[in-house]
């Protein structure tokens, strides 16, 4: 693996936008060509290189780059873009539209990532240490379309709406997750270890999330299914017990929500519903 | 403005008889004429095609229902932007562009007139904003009247001259072109939540039919002496079996012919040119139309070719989007308007391997081989619905090559491919004949004297392609010919260049063409006491202020007719 | 002079369009304002103290008279200067100008963001994702014979709106109040709830389930809860029962919905319930749009850019994304190091964390008095009141287009936003524009 060592030569408050920071853009350029690339920031074309210092090596494919930030890139936008390889790590806080579009290849943040992490990401694992923004694993606006495949880890906390129109793949939330967690959902699991604020799979269809910690209640278009001793997360089997519910009835969908019956004493009046 | 000479290039001007000649054009004050002075700028056309501007009868391309649609799809929008240059502002859109956009990519094709073929009178203001906005082409807007109160009314009481008075009123207040009709009395019904499926079924409330307000409007159209036909989309929009209903409605305009002139105008014919009982067993109605088209002079059609992609529906037959919505399962917008009509707005993919998608793609290409004079049919995409205009150079590849339209009938599904005609139709149409359907006969079929042609006193708007017509063979090199089609080489608007290389180098402002019947002052009277007396009635505006003022079009053009009453 | 009537004029407050006011004035003053409400006639008889009458220019740190063409000039140069400008409001004033706006923001790279941002975004946005089934307000005038306000407080906020469209108003196939329902949902009895036939309170923050529930018993399906949001759900079944036998139903709501939890989910909620009732019968939504433009703001940006609000012109094409683009989130954020201000009055409106950051930058103001912002900015253009001094188009609640008219002339040297736009477009060409 070739490190390349990108670092932010100051804090950045006029917003950047390098998708040139991805293995796929750099494989095969010199340090030089690199420093060239023009990047925005704000409404001015400037060279990377003004923004950054460039140092170390650079692979010949995607998948020989290992790219280094270290510093504040919280207003660096859609690093790792389209990424088919290779790897990214941020030894500090990322901005917005980290992974969109990623095929392949591993992106780290020992700090937190801004909203719209892994839009419509295909494959590969983001791993981030501290907490995400937004939609998550989402779709672009009016798109109905999100992440339909890899990994995303997020150790802290997320925002709201993680995994809205998921198609597939996996998402898990060490921390808690706000509003709205699988929102629109057609496949793939979210998992949550420390609860969500509420409407959890709301307008889902498919696909399943599995909540650790209060759920924050469950839509009215949910229905009680059973009560299930485990959920199966990809190849992990995920202790409970669980209450499981199916929703949302008002799309049609048959996505699964599954609530862990000891941190969710308010749902326990469902259990009326099971067949005795 | 500078005298210009386009030397020695192909000429391509059906109006005019010529078919390909060598022959140079002059143009000086934005118009053509006889010849230019020694000092003329010369424009070198050696080995290219040389045509009229492009004049487009019917593309949704501005009001309210088009940017209810760009609102409601940004996701259509962030897969396609345009970078503002020096030239030109940036803008947005695949199937629904913004509106300098679509002004640019028009010219690219070397189009430089276009009209918005379906605008409620009541937003009219704003077609008109939109329009005055939409950069280089020339433009108008067709305003609807099929399921208007007030037209309603007097078809109920038989009193015709009254309802001229009201269309003339009417076009001068919108500053409309032509008389358009879109699913008559079904949208006064879809108010209810219900539709019309046949000619003779009755207007809830109102006590008429579709036939009987059709029958009166192409009346009003032959008493008003309106430059264009009245324009129509039939009842039973995307209905299996509809192509009797069209057949029907072609028939009503039978009496109201002028001399040499089609009495009405059938719009994307492909939609409501189905045979058959049920989705599972649509088949084509083009031989049919074609068949009626063909031995009938009083109608003229365009087919809303469809394109494989994704696309926007957009139109005023709220009903028949709703029942397509309930189909394609998408994002849904309705929009009715107070006493006049509604808008509907779907958003779908065609594909090759869905059956339906492939007959209505073989539809629309079967009428328009199968119909035989190319005066009778133009080129349309019934933009957005059928695919967006900038698909208009793939069309034509098709029409003029049988063999690139065999290469997709062997891709689309099987079984439309064996119920479809297309597959046993080798006819190609020529570049004359392609000149004829995208610019000749829709400037015709228009009125509009001054388009489409390159005859002295005509507007220099002009085309020039890359094409040798004497070197090339469209139909093996129909990759050539779409090329070229997309990115003219010069696109002239009013003598001044425009586009070179298909990139936009000027940007200038096109007029808005629009109509004003002069009807007699007694009758004029009568309508106007009538309109007065319900007006606060019916709309939530002021009749003050309902009327477009003149200065409100950033260049007025207005025609003036004759009416006979 | 003597007095003069105009008729049918268009009153610029609230987004009910209504146009059929008569206004008598004596040269420079307008002495009465008849047929609309109460507020139309403080909009055209109450003369403003306030009223900025001459350009200023922040010189040692106070705003000082100047010259229009040096606070044009002062104007372009910040703009020209700035490498992440935004420019916002847009309601109060005229498409004509808001289309300069869009020309200058291009012009220059930056943002251009109306008031929709912290008002109805979330009605949009939620339209983007689930569609809407609606209408001018004629068609409800003239067939609703049930009438739903969610989230709004039309009586205060709009106060002809019961009379012209809705409970007051005589249609063609509704004649009388007796023909037509109303229920109202709020979280408190408002002025409005008063004259409902019922009343339904739910929770604070608790639309996003009752609007579900709703959704729920529409479909056919069972609701296993016992209250949903503080509402029973005997309650909720009652309601939909109501909206399914209707002949023709309308839903208006307003910031109760927009501006709670959920925001553009509570819109998309209200929007996929409205989709699901015309299923079962006719059944159109419709907001409440507040300022007098906002929706023409939307029209005009989206037709331009193809984008409704919150439009990022920095990179030469257009992008939206709320959240990202949208005014307050990028002041909040810190990116923002220049504003343009026409009509509006952030330092007032925006979170506490947004202004901080707004103050510290460079503000152009265009307002017609003095505001907390325009006490706030470098340099303040007066500008002439749209639909009083100036004329100017304007969009309706329904999107329907009306012309604001000229009645009085403007105080000298005060003119309307579009004029002041284009010769800060002319300035900003002169000296040599990014782009």
């Amino acid at each position: 693996m070739a490190d390349l060592a990108i670092t932010p030569v100051r804090q950045f408050k006029i917003p950047v936008t390098a998708e040139c920071i991805s293995p796929d853009f750099v494989a095969g350029k010199s340090l030089r060509e690199t420093e060239l690339t023009q990047v925005w920031e704000g409404n001015r074309k400037v060279k990377l290189g003004s923004l950054f210092k460039v140092a170390g090596e650079i692979g010949r494919t995607p998948n020989d780059c290992a790219i280094k930030i270290a510093g504040n890139v919280s207003a660096v936008r859609r690093i790792g873009y389209e990424m088919s390889g290779g790897s990214i790590q941020i030894n500090g806080e990322a901005g917005m539209y980290l992974g969109e579009r990623m095929k392949a290849g591993t992106i780290t943040v020992t700090g937190n990532a801004g909203s719209w992490l892994g839009t419509q990401m295909r494959g590969g694992q983001i791993d981030v240490k501290g907490n995400a923004g937004d939609s998550i694993g989402g779709s672009v606006r009016g798109g109905t379309k999100g992440m339909r495949g890899g990994t995303i880890t997020i150790h802290g906390d997320c925002g709201t709406e993680a995994g809205a129109w998921m198609q597939n793949g996996m998402i898990r939330v060490r921390g808690a997750c706000d509003l709205y967690a699988g929102i629109h959902m057609k496949n793939g699991t979210i998992v949550v270890e420390r609860g969500c604020q509420g409407r959890v799979g709301a307008q889902m269809t498919g696909g399943k999330v599995i909540v650790l910690g209060n759920a924050g209640g469950v839509l009215p278009s949910f229905q009680f299914e059973e009560i299930r001793e485990r959920a199966k997360a990809g190849d992990e089997k995920i202790p409970g017990p669980f209450y499981v519910f199916s929703g949302d009835v008002n799309e049609g969908g048959k996505g699964q929500l599954f609530a862990r019956v000891s941190d969710n004493p308010d749902l326990k009046l469902n259990e009326r519903y099971l067949e005795r | 403005m500078p005298e210009l000479l386009i030397r020695n290039g192909y000429v391509f001007d059906p109006l005019n008889g010529i078919e390909g000649e060598g022959m140079d054009v002059a143009v000086k004050d934005g118009k053509i004429v006889e010849r230019v002075g020694r000092k003329a700028r010369v424009l070198d056309a050696s080995g290219m095609t040389v045509m009229p501007g492009g004049v487009d009868i019917h593309s949704h391309i501005a009001g309210s229902k088009a940017n209810c649609a760009r609102m409601m799809r940004p996701e259509d929008h962030s897969r396609d932007p345009e970078v503002k240059t020096k030239y030109a502002r940036s803008g947005v859109g695949h199937t629904i562009p913004s509106v300098f956009t679509t002004g640019y990519r028009y010219a690219r094709m070397g189009y430089t007139t276009v009209f918005e073929p379906a605008t409620p009178p009541l937003t009219t203001r704003h077609t008109h904003e939109e329009l005055n906005d939409i950069p280089i082409i020339d433009k108008g807007c067709f305003p609807l009247f099929g399921n208007n109160w007030f037209v309603m009314e007097y078809v109920k009481q038989g009193r015709i001259e009254e309802l001229a008075a009201y269309v003339a009123w009417m076009l001068e207040a919108t500053k409309g072109y032509a008389i358009k009709i879109v699913n008559p009395g079904g949208i006064e019904a879809w108010r209810w939540g219900r539709n019309l499926r046949h000619l003779d079924d009755t207007v809830p409330n109102f006590d008429v039919t579709p036939r009987e307000i059709v029958k009166a409007l192409c009346q009003v159209n032959k008493l008003l002496d309106l430059p264009h036909a009245v324009h129509i989309h039939p009842n039973g929009l995307s209905e299996p079996g509809n192509y009797q209903t069209t057949l029907d409605t072609m028939e009503c305009a039978r009496d109201f012919r002028r001399e040499g002139r089609p009495a009405m105008h059938v719009t994307h014919v492909q939609f409501t040119g189905r045979k058959g009982w049920s989705w599972a067993d649509v088949r084509s109605g083009a031989p049919e139309i074609a068949d009626y088209v063909n031995t009938h002079d009083h109608v003229t059609i365009d087919p809303g070719q469809l394109i494989f992609t994704n696309v926007t529906w957009m139109t005023a037959d709220g009903p028949a989007m709703f029942a397509l919505f309930k189909l394609a399962k998408t994002k849904w917008f309705n929009a009715d308007v107070e006493s006049e009509t509604g808008a509907g707005i779907v958003s779908a993919t065609y594909k090759k391997s869905n059956y339906i998608n492939a007959m209505q793609w073989g539809i629309a290409l079967e009428l328009a081989l199968l119909v035989k004079d190319p005066w009778k049919i133009y080129l349309t995409t019934d933009h957005p619905n059928g695919g967006p205009f900038t698909s208009y150079p793939r069309v034509i590849s098709w029409l003029v090559s049988n063999h690139a339209r065999q290469k997709l009938i062997d891709k689309i599904n099987k079984t439309a491919k064996r119920r479809l005609n297309l597959p046993g139709i080798d006819r190609e149409y020529s570049l004359y004949e392609i000149a004829t359907i995208t610019r000749a006969a829709t400037a015709k079929s228009l009125g509009l004297e001054c388009k489409g042609h390159l005859g002295l006193g005509a507007d220099a708007d002009i085309a020039i392609y890359d094409i040798d017509p004497t070197k090339l063979d469209p139909a093996r090199e129909y990759r050539i010919v779409r090329r070229a089609f997309a990115h003219a080489a010069y696109t002239l608007k009013e003598g001044r260049i425009v586009v070179k290389k298909g990139e936009v180098v000027r940007s200038v402002r096109g007029r808005t063409f629009w109509t004003k019947p002069k009807v007699s002052e007694d009758i004029k009277k009568t309508m106007m006491a009538d309109l007065q007396s319900k007006f606060d009635d019916y709309y939530t505006v002021r009749m003050a202020n309902y009327p477009i003022e003149e200065r409100y079009l950033t260049a007025s053009q207005a025609i003036t007719t004759n009416a006979g009453v | 002079m003597p007095k003069a009537t105009l008729q049918d004029v268009l009153c610029t407050f609230c987004a009910s369009g209504c146009d059929n006011l008569e206004i008598t004035y004596d040269g420079r003053i307008i002495d009465s304002a008849r047929n609309g409400c109460a507020i139309s006639v403080s909009r055209f008889t109450t003369s403003d103290k306030s009223r900025l009458l001459k350009p200023l220019v922040r010189k040692a740190g106070k705003l000082r008279p100047t010259t229009f063409a040096r606070a044009v000039d002062r104007a372009a140069r910040i703009l020209n200067n700035a490498k992440y400008p935004l420019l916002y409001g847009w309601s109060q004033t005229s498409c004509e100008a808001i289309s300069k706006g869009i020309e200058l923001t291009e012009l220059v790279g930056g943002l251009i963001d109306n008031t929709t941002t912290s008002c109805h975004g979330p009605t949009i946005l939620g339209v983007q994702d689930a569609g809407e089934a609606t209408s001018t307000l004629g068609e409800i005038r003239h067939s609703a014979d049930l009438v739903i306000y969610w989230g709004c407080n039309p009586v205060h906020s709009h106060p002809r709106h019961t009379n012209r469209f809705t409970v007051f108003s005589k249609g063609r196939f509704r004649k009388t109040r007796k023909d037509r329902k109303l229920i109202v949902v709020d979280v408190r009895q408002t002025d409005t709830a008063k004259l409902a036939d019922r009343f339904i309170q739910v929770q604070p923050n608790g639309d996003y389930e009752l609007l579900t529930a709703l959704r729920t018993a529409i479909n056919g399906e069972q609701i296993e809860q016992e209250t949903i949001a503080g509402v029973p759900v005997e309650t909720v079944e009652e309601i939909a029962d109501m909206m399914m036998e209707c002949e023709f139903g309308a839903l208006f709501f307003g910031l109760g919905l927009t501006m709670t939890a959920g925001k553009h989910r509570n819109t998309e909620a209200a929007l996929a319930l409205v989709k699901d009732l015309n299923f079962v019968t006719k059944f159109v939504i419709v907001p409440m749009r507040g300022w007098f433009n906002v929706a023409g703001a939307n029209e005009v940006s989206t037709w331009q850019t193809g984008y409704p609000y919150a439009v990022d012109l920095t990179q030469g094409y257009p992008r939206f994304n709320p959240g990202d683009t949208s005014a307050i989130d990028a002041i909040t954020r810190g990116e923002v190091d220049a504003a343009l201000v026409v009509a509006s009055d952030p330092v007032s409106h925006f979170p506490r964390e947004a202004v901080k950051h707004l103050l510290k930058i460079p503000i152009i103001v265009l307002e017609p008095k003095r505001t907390p912002t325009s006490e706030a900015a470098e340099v303040v253009i007066p500008s002439a009141i749209l639909g009083v001094e100036a004329a100017g188009t304007i969009y309706r609640i329904d999107g329907v287009a009306l012309e604001a008219k000229k009645v009085i002339d403007p105080p000298i040297g005060v003119r309307p936003d579009v004029e002041t736009l284009d010769t800060i477009i002319r300035r900003v060409k002169k000296l040599g524009a990014r782009r």
